[in-house]
């Protein structure tokens, strides 16, 4: 049992556990590109159905635990040897017993002169320089754990609604008690990334939640769901009137007419007709959505036949041979997804915690890394470990000195005896 | 002469593969000359084999496959070797030890003598005369051998300070691999890895944008889309290609630079740790030539695969007109002669919108008429070679009895007439088909 | 009893009609301190230049440490010079654009890999530890001379050559320079060959040859 609690550990806080997982996925992409175009989307797909391949997958989040655990020890251990207790070998780059007298005075003299900090006691001392990456590596390490860890989550438990976020109508939730959107707004932006920016204002719906603004990024929490805005369009009213039919029919479209010049069409209720419409571009370069002042394009087809071409303001009308057509209403509308979906959190936190680390980690390792170096005797022999994080040609040959000047002193001792 | 020419190329590598197995398993050089020799004749025999039975898209398959495998199996061990050098205590792949054994002194060189000796057969053209059909075969398999014994001695020629790390021997092999396949434009395997590169970041970006909610491109400032419109262009696959290709051979010339200098914390003479620390730094120097050698193979594999110097049969499109009835008529016999199995392209205009597409008999002996295009790739048209169309875009094969099917990268097909003067076409169905099919396929990819 | 370092039989060096040295037999036992002493133009630094490898004999036989020298192709007599010989001459030879510690560092980087640690360790045995940072130039003519024994001894040569170099110095730098030379001959142990034109310097030695023309005219071995 002990044994193969051992085994268990071993292979889930191995550093060969990421490549061999993330290896055998890149095969299966590879294989599933031989028989599906969508391939990711299908990867995705048979990850979220198959439980053995999830518990596959969850593999990666645990090693990145397991290996915090392993690193964390390994790095409090050799804090503890600094202090004088047991030096566990595997931990450095070079560890050697010899037979030499303890008394490290000089030693300690000449490494401090080289630029390292000392600490020693009778029977130890331990010597170092530079910042240890440990706190750099363990970010990473963290990152590792929540970035898949939140594609884990992601895939097992995204849920996605979409939906039609329309200015003046309630904001659309699967009760129907959303507060009204009381304005789209659409302006300009002077951040680096974003060119414009995009805000819902929605009413309190007495819910208890009060007024609310979702804007663009990071997207706002809405009931569990995050907010995300996807395309943008006109929610309008039409009235129309064809000489071959026989009354005016009434209707309301949502169509993606964003940006200008985009065309969408919808079919016109109960009539042969089919209407195609686009956002003018307005002359003095302003955005129509962004005004409000809308002028739209219009294609009329009846079958594949083009009937008439047009152009109606928002609140207008055209008249000509005996159709009519009208648009009393157009608001700003935008299709919105409606994303439950936790993993994302842990995805932006690894992004955060990769950055960190890697912003950690840079300066340390170019100008001070971690180099350490114990001596500490045991009996007759002498026990000594030296390990470097960087810079580590120049640290062994300091280390190497300190070993020759202890093998100095030895055979001075033996002079004197 | 054009024979010859034509295999240099191949016959090199073929000869270097030779020269590294030997340097690469000392000790065996009985062993690796022989099989070498065996497999080498055994890949040649095969290939005619596979070929006179079978389509030749199987020899082909089976020769990609087995070279597109070896390169997989070379970014394990790259990824493996990094981890080995980096990582102390990394328990993975002992490949050194396979390397030193009885088999795979046997194994290997059979095994890259058969590719080898299938690939240098591929290349042999097919001739008329029966005599010299026999021949060249027999003159590849002599030449094959002979250059077996010139590595030999060549390889007794070099320094024996060049060693090789089991890694680094397996990188140049299977560059070298890659560098004969890609002489073949049949079996270049750096192409269709460019078109899923760019098919697979493609997707990746796009999953992984709509994953972390970030907005899409009407809300982004149009330098910062830019940068993220190049994943989704064309060069992303060339690119991304690059790096798939090299990567391997970068991260185990990158493992020998990182491996461990031996612990010389024993030794109490400083001259004499220097000198052997100097010692292994050599030693590692010498050990990054091989990775070197093959970083060069790729880069000649991805010249070669971008600008490859096979002639295809792609006549120049005739131009056609319609009738006032909005129909194209196409003789039978006339200025070209329809129906000798080759591809006739023919150019249509209407206004302003130019259709390419071509008339062609199957071997099943029917004639199908498609456009100079597919349904999944730009429109860069399609050439004829033995047995097979092939996509210039994607340079996907197509075999001859499938075209006329319709289908990812097969050209698209359009209905037409066969009538005993010729074949008769509507021309607006032509011009809906053409254009439904590169607004697919050439319309920005960007902005979903 | 020792074991032979330098044994020459015939050794001959000729130029041209100039015969620098005649034909020399000389044995050298191992950890010996050798003066070479004679007239100038006596054949004596052509004497050093061959036993260290700098130059080859016209004929004769030449065995440093068991191996005949002339057997060595160019690469094999460098990797002699490197690993076996380390020279100090009259003048110091060096680099006036690095300092002390450089020039030590240099003399590793031709020999294997620099090391610092052990460089600064050397030029402390030699008494400099508090001038590592300065140029040869802002080093008096003792100083230089120790730091050129630092780069001689770096490489931890089994021999160690000296052309006159003491030649240069007054008469305390003298003493302290041949002092270091016999305490670190103590510690490591390797065989020195100084040429000199100073009986008192040559005293230091165990054995003093003295060449008239290229000839070993007498030798003189220290008593008590
Ligand atoms: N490169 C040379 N070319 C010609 N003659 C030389 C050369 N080097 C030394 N000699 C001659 O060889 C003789 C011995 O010179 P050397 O060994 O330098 O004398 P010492 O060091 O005892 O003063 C001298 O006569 C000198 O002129
Ligand atoms: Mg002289």
């Amino acid at each position: 049992m002990n044994r193969l609690l051992r085994v268990l550990w071993g292979i889930l806080s191995s550093r060969a556990l990421p490549p061999l997982v993330l290896g055998f996925f890149l095969l299966l992409y590879i294989g599933i590109a031989f028989f599906f175009d969508e391939t990711l989307i299908m990867l995705m797909a048979i990850t979220r159905r198959i439980p053995l391949l999830a518990a596959l997958l969850a593999l990666l989040p645990l090693n990145g635990v397991c290996r915090m655990i392993l690193e964390a020890g390994r790095y409090l251990k050799r804090r503890q040897a600094l202090s004088g207790a047991v030096v566990p070998p595997e931990l450095y780059d070079e560890t050697l017993l010899l037979s030499a007298p303890g008394g490290f005075s000089q030693l300690e003299g000449r490494l401090s002169a080289q630029g390292y900090a000392t600490r020693g006691s009778g029977h130890h001392l331990a010597a170092w320089q530079g910042v240890t990456l440990f706190p750099a590596r363990l970010l990473y390490l963290a990152g590792m754990f929540c970035l898949f860890a939140g594609i884990l989550i992601s895939l097992v438990s995204r849920g996605v609604s979409r939906q039609a976020v329309v200015e003046g109508a309630p904001f659309p939730t699967a009760a129907g008690n959303g507060g009204m959107v009381e304005k789209i707004i659409f302006e300009k932006a002077a951040g680096p990334i974003l060119a414009r920016n995009l805000f819902i204002k929605v009413a309190d719906s007495g819910m208890g939640e009060g007024e609310q603004t979702f804007r663009l990024y990071p997207p706002a929490l809405f009931r569990g769901a995050f907010v995300y805005p996807r395309y943008l369009g006109i929610s309008l009213a039409y009235r129309f009137f064809a000489p071959d039919q026989g009354g005016v029919v009434e209707n309301r479209a949502v169509l993606p007419l964003y940006p200008p010049g985009k065309e969408a069409s919808t079919v016109i209720a109960g009539t042969p007709y089919r209407l195609t419409l686009s956002l003018a571009k307005p002359e003095d370069g302003s955005d129509p959505y962004m005004t409000g002042k809308t002028l739209f394009l219009f294609k009329l087809l009846k079958g594949d036949e083009l009937v008439l071409t047009g152009s109606v303001p928002g609140g207008g009308e055209f008249v000509r041979d005996g159709y009519r057509l009208a648009i009393p209403d157009a608001r700003r509308m935008v299709i919105t997804d409606f994303v439950v979906d936790y993993g994302v959190l842990l995805i932006w936190g690894a992004g955060l915690l990769f950055a960190a680390a890697f912003i950690l980690w840079l300066p340390v390792r170019i100008f001070f890394p971690l180099r350490e170096m114990l001596f500490r005797s045991q009996g007759e022999l002498l026990q000594a470990c030296s390990r470097a994080e960087g810079g580590g040609r120049r640290h062994a040959g300091v280390f190497h000195e300190a070993l020759d000047l202890l093998e100095l002193s030895k055979s001075g001792v033996k002079a004197e005896e | 002469m054009q024979l010859v020419f034509k295999l240099i190329p191949q016959l090199i590598a073929w000869t270097v593969m030779v020269l590294l197995l030997l340097r690469g398993m000392p000790g065996r050089r009985g062993a690796v000359l022989i099989s070498a020799v065996t497999g080498f004749s055994l890949g040649v025999a095969g290939y005619l084999l596979l070929s006179r039975l079978f389509p030749v898209t199987l020899p082909l398959g089976i020769i990609r496959s087995a070279v597109g495998g070896s390169f997989f199996l070379l970014w394990s061990v790259a990824v493996a070797a990094l981890y080995r050098s980096t990582v102390r205590d990394f328990p993975l792949l002992r490949v050194e030890r396979l390397v030193g054994t009885i088999y795979c002194a046997w194994g290997a060189p059979l095994l890259t003598g058969m590719v080898a000796g299938g690939i240098g057969a591929s290349g042999l053209p097919r001739l008329d005369n029966s005599v010299l059909q026999l021949l060249a075969p027999l003159l590849l398999l002599l030449a094959g051998a002979l250059l077996v014994l010139g590595a030999r001695s060549a390889e007794q020629r070099l320094t024996s300070s060049l060693g090789v790390t089991p890694s680094a021997f397996l990188a140049a092999l299977v560059a070298l691999l890659l560098f004969s396949s890609s002489s073949s434009i049949l079996l270049d395997l750096f192409a269709p890895l460019s078109m899923k590169v760019m098919k697979g970041t493609h997707d990746f970006v796009h999953q992984f944008m709509e994953s972390i909610l970030i907005p899409d491109h009407v809300f982004i400032r149009s330098a910062i889309w830019g940068y993220i419109g190049f994943l989704f262009g064309k060069e992303v696959g060339f690119w991304g290609g690059m790096v798939i290709w090299f990567t391997p051979a970068l991260l185990i010339a990158l493992a020998i630079r990182l491996e461990p200098l031996p612990s010389v914390a024993h030794i109490r003479q400083g001259a004499q740790r220097r000198r052997l620390l100097a010692d292994a730094i050599r030693t590692k120097q010498y050990r990054l030539v091989i990775p070197a050698l093959a970083l060069v193979a790729l880069a000649a594999a991805a010249y070669q695969s971008s600008f490859p110097n096979v002639e295809y049969w792609d006549p120049k499109p005739l131009a056609v007109t319609a009738t006032p009835a909005g129909e194209i008529f196409i003789p039978r016999k006339g200025e070209v002669e329809l129906e000798d199995g080759r591809l006739h392209k023919y150019l249509y205009k209407q206004g302003g919108k130019e259709v390419r597409f071509f008339v062609l008999l199957t071997p099943a002996g029917k004639l199908t008429v498609d456009l100079d295009a597919c349904a999944i790739c730009k429109p860069d048209g399609y050439g004829q070679s033995e047995g097979m169309v092939l996509c210039y875009y994607c340079k996907t094969l197509i075999p001859l009895d499938t075209v006329g099917k319709p289908g990812g990268c097969n050209p698209v097909p359009v209905p037409f007439t066969e009538r005993g003067d010729g074949v008769h076409l509507d021309a607006l169905t032509l011009v809906n088909s053409w254009s439904r099919t590169v607004q697919s396929t050439t319309s920005s990819k960007g902005g979903k | 009893m020792a074991s032979t370092i330098i044994e020459t039989a015939g050794l001959t060096r000729s130029y041209g009609d100039i015969c620098a040295l005649k034909p020399l037999e000389l044995s050298v036992p191992e950890g010996e301190w050798l003066s070479v002493m004679g007239h100038s133009g006596s054949g004596k630094s052509t004497l050093l230049n061959l036993v260290g490898g700098l130059d080859r004999p016209t004929a004769g036989v030449l065995k440093v440490g068991g191996e005949d020298l002339l057997g060595r192709d160019e690469d094999g007599l460098a990797r002699f010079r490197r690993e076996f010989v380390g020279i100090i001459f009259q003048q110091h030879h060096l680099v006036p654009y690095l300092t002390a510690l450089e020039n030590v560092m240099l003399a590793q980087y031709f020999h294997s890999v620099p090391d610092e640690a052990e460089a600064r360790f050397a030029l402390e045995r030699v008494g400099l530890g508090h001038r590592l940072k300065n140029r040869p130039g802002e080093l008096s003519g003792g100083e230089q001379q120790r730091v050129c024994i630092a780069r001689a001894i770096i490489n931890s040569p089994k021999l160690l050559l000296g052309d006159e170099p003491t030649g240069n110095l007054d008469h305390k730098s003298t003493t302290m320079v041949l002092e270091l030379l016999r305490e670190l001959r103590a510690e490591e142990r390797f065989t020195i060959i100084m040429v000199t034109h100073n009986q008192e310097v040559a005293a230091w030695g165990d054995r003093t040859i003295y060449l008239d023309d290229g000839v070993l005219v007498r030798e003189e071995r220290k008593t008590g």
